[in-house]
């Protein structure tokens, strides 16, 4: 999962961007509006964290202009608590409202709602034959065993999984697995999904020659 | 009793009263004057046949000239009657009434007229139509009337009465007889109470619209007062946005009412400003707040290695760095908005100071490569200097920091018309106008973010303090050229 944080504030920045990068996600950071912008409509981001005062232009512009021509799930981040100020973000575009000073437990169960939502997911849990994964707690199951995968074969796992009977190209995986910092060495996924088959059967994820991986 | 505390009841009892009054007079002229009328029409017949009667009463033409008028004439005035008699005892009297005027005292007419004749010593010399038996019990009356006239000798008119629904005239003829004319008045009487009773009921109708009426304006010309007042209610209540509808702005209350409404007006943006006030600063703090949660929040997620808790500690003494200043402005600002903070009254060097606070922000217009010009001649005012210090330093500040690398800022001090002028200039990008009248707001930032080491506060705190000491302060922007801030402080 790819996630934009567009914050002006920069430890705040760094330290949303750090604590969502633990949780696995890849994360890009921007500390302006005109940069989150740039972002937000050059890739498909699975979900956006966007705050309201910034620099340049602010969080409503961009919300505006990025619904245009985007439906990437945006989670408003703002230091106004009022309703009508909430009532404007959601009427605007915005999936959700987190009002500052938050919880970050609660801004990650949020994303993830969201995440789950634009997939057409109800639940935290998806099952794929014996394969059971638990987006919540980010745990997968192989008939009910726990297996232990790294936090990159977690996120392949999901996004896969999400997208399930859906043929995922390999740029589609390496713009939602990866952020902007890390290089994309091609054969860094192949890495990964030969780990992943190794851990929960080979036949879990089938290769299509020349498209891409699909989770049958 | 509330009801009689009320305007309302109040002006309508007033009303109610003139208006009783000025029926009641008028409804009494109106019966006087028809009562009048009757009464003048039958008395004009009575005196017609008064006339005729004495005529009718014929004695032999007199034979001394010693009576120029003619023969049957009352006395004249003056002439005292008691030589008459002798006269009349000599001349008999006739009475032969001719039949037309018969006619005037006809019993089946209606207008009932009847006549007695009496000589002086009391003996009836003739009589004609109804004469009413009744009448004739007081027949003293011959004698009032016979005194008065002798009394009264510039009486023109014989007396006339009303007696038992009878009209009565008397005439003493020279020679002693006196003439008596009646009539029934009764069906006059009749038609008059009919005009009364009329004229009540038409008087009682008037009341009643008249009563209705102004009721309906009176409630009419206080319903603004109405309007105010629930207007008021719903303020008091808490509502601010309530404004009273001034239907008639011309009329005194509608006048009453755009001053109340203006009064709302500003207590209501008073009330939005101190809201905003609050919610500002609340969201000032956030930011802060939000960066040491997130920061220790991530930070104890898993074990650290030693350099990374030391980042999270310097993150969260940076946040909580900006919240103590942001306290302090904020405390700064409500202690001036208060009125607590007492403003020395001291004289001073005003460019002494200016000079110091020069000095102080030298490092930051050297790191931001800004060259300071000062012209500051001695001027000595009074007033508490380390706050103005606060306010020049302030500017200074502001004037560096919004500035181009290799940029000027020229602080210069004047005196002119009994005021100390401190001007502060940069060669900045200027302050777009739009953002020009929001300067000294609290808060405002004229590029809506939220960061950097200022919360917006500087200028508000500034304006507060030269107010306090009676000055103005005020901005003047180019776009491209740079910006002024001119300080007026009284000398």
């Amino acid at each position: 999962m790819r996630i934009l944080i567009v914050e002006d504030e920069p430890d705040l920045l760094r330290s949303l961007a750090q604590a969502l990068r633990e949780e696995g996600y890849a994360v890009d950071a921007a500390n302006n509006g005109e940069d989150g912008l740039f972002n937000a409509e050059g890739y498909d981001y699975d979900a956006i964290v966007l705050d309201v005062m910034l620099p340049k232009v602010d969080g409503w512009e961009i919300l505006k202009r990025l619904r245009k021509t985007k439906k990437t799930p945006v989670l408003m981040l703002t230091a106004r608590d009022q309703s009508r100020d909430r009532v404007r973000g959601l009427d605007t575009g915005a999936d959700d409202y987190v009002v500052k000073p938050f919880d970050l437990s609660e801004l990650f169960a949020r994303l993830r709602a969201l995440i789950r939502r634009s997939a057409n997911k109800t639940t935290n849990v998806i099952e794929i034959g014996d394969v059971k994964i638990d987006t919540a707690a980010r745990n997968v199951f192989l008939k009910e065993k726990p297996v232990e995968l790294t936090a990159r074969e977690y996120s392949l796992v999901e996004f896969l999984a999400l997208h399930r009977s859906e043929i995922v190209t390999r740029t589609q995986l390496y713009e939602h697995l990866f952020d902007e910092n890390e290089s994309s060495l091609s054969n860094l996924l192949d890495v990964h999904v030969s780990n992943v088959r190794k851990k929960l059967g080979a036949e879990f994820i089938t290769t299509r020659r020349g498209h891409g991986y699909c989770i049958e | 009793m509330k009801m009689f505390k009320s305007i309302k009841w109040r002006l309508q009892i007033w009303y109610g009263l003139i208006l009783v009054v000025v029926l009641a007079g008028f409804g009494f002229t109106a019966y006087q004057l028809e009562r009048g009328r009757t009464l003048g029409r039958i008395d004009n017949e009575l005196h017609r046949r008064v006339g005729i009667l004495a005529n009718a009463l014929r004695r032999p033409p007199p034979r001394g000239p010693d009576t120029g008028g003619p023969p049957f004439d009352r006395p004249p005035p003056g002439q005292m009657p008691d030589n008459l008699p002798a006269r009349n005892q000599r001349l008999p009297i006739e009475f032969h009434l001719p039949p037309q005027a018969a006619d005037l005292f006809d019993t089946n007419d209606s207008n009932g007229f009847y006549f007695l004749i009496k000589s002086r010593d009391g003996k009836e010399i003739a009589r004609g139509g109804e004469v009413p038996q009744s009448q004739y019990a007081v027949w003293g009356q011959f004698e009032i009337s016979l005194v008065k006239i002798n009394r009264e000798p510039e009486l023109k008119q014989p007396p006339i009465w009303t007696l038992d629904g009878f009209r009565e005239t008397d005439d003493i003829l020279p020679s002693g007889e006196i003439i008596r004319v009646g009539c029934s008045i009764a069906p006059e009487l009749k038609e008059l109470h009919r005009t009364a009773f009329s004229l009540t009921v038409v008087g009682a109708l008037i009341l009643m619209i008249g009563l209705a009426g102004g009721w309906w304006f009176v409630s009419r010309a206080l319903r603004p007062i109405e309007n105010i007042s629930a207007a008021a209610v719903k303020i008091s209540a808490g509502d601010l946005s309530q404004r009273i509808n001034v239907a008639e702005a011309e009329s005194e209350l509608g006048q009453l009412a755009s001053v109340l409404n203006s009064t709302f007006a500003r207590l209501d943006a008073a009330f939005a400003q101190q809201k905003q006030f609050a919610s500002d600063a609340a969201h000032e703090l956030r930011t802060p707040v939000s960066v040491i949660l997130t920061q220790t929040q991530t930070a104890l997620n898993r074990e650290r290695g030693a350099a990374e808790y030391r980042e999270t500690v310097e993150a969260c003494k940076r946040a909580a760095q900006r919240m103590r200043k942001l306290i302090g402005a904020l405390l700064e600002l409500a202690r001036l908005d208060a009125g607590q903070e007492r403003m020395k009254r001291m004289a001073f060097d005003l460019s002494q100071i200016a000079r110091d606070c020069v000095e102080l922000v030298k490092p930051l217009a050297d790191e931001r490569e800004v060259k300071i010009l000062a012209e500051l001649p001695p001027l000595e005012i009074t007033g508490d200097a380390e706050r103005l210090a606060q306010v020049v330093t302030n500017l200074l500040t502001n004037a560096i920091q919004y500035n181009h690398p290799g940029g000027e800022v020229r602080v210069k001090l004047a005196s002119q018309g009994g005021l100390a002028i401190l001007a502060v200039s940069n060669t900045g990008d200027g302050i777009p106008a739009e953002d020009l009248q929001h300067m000294f707001q609290r808060f405002y930032r004229g590029d809506k973010s939220r960061t950097g080491e200022n919360a917006g506060l500087g200028l508000a705190i500034s304006k507060a303090i030269v107010e306090a000491h009676g000055g103005v302060i005020e901005v003047s922007s180019e776009e491209e050229v740079g910006t002024t801030f001119t300080v007026r402080l009284p000398l």
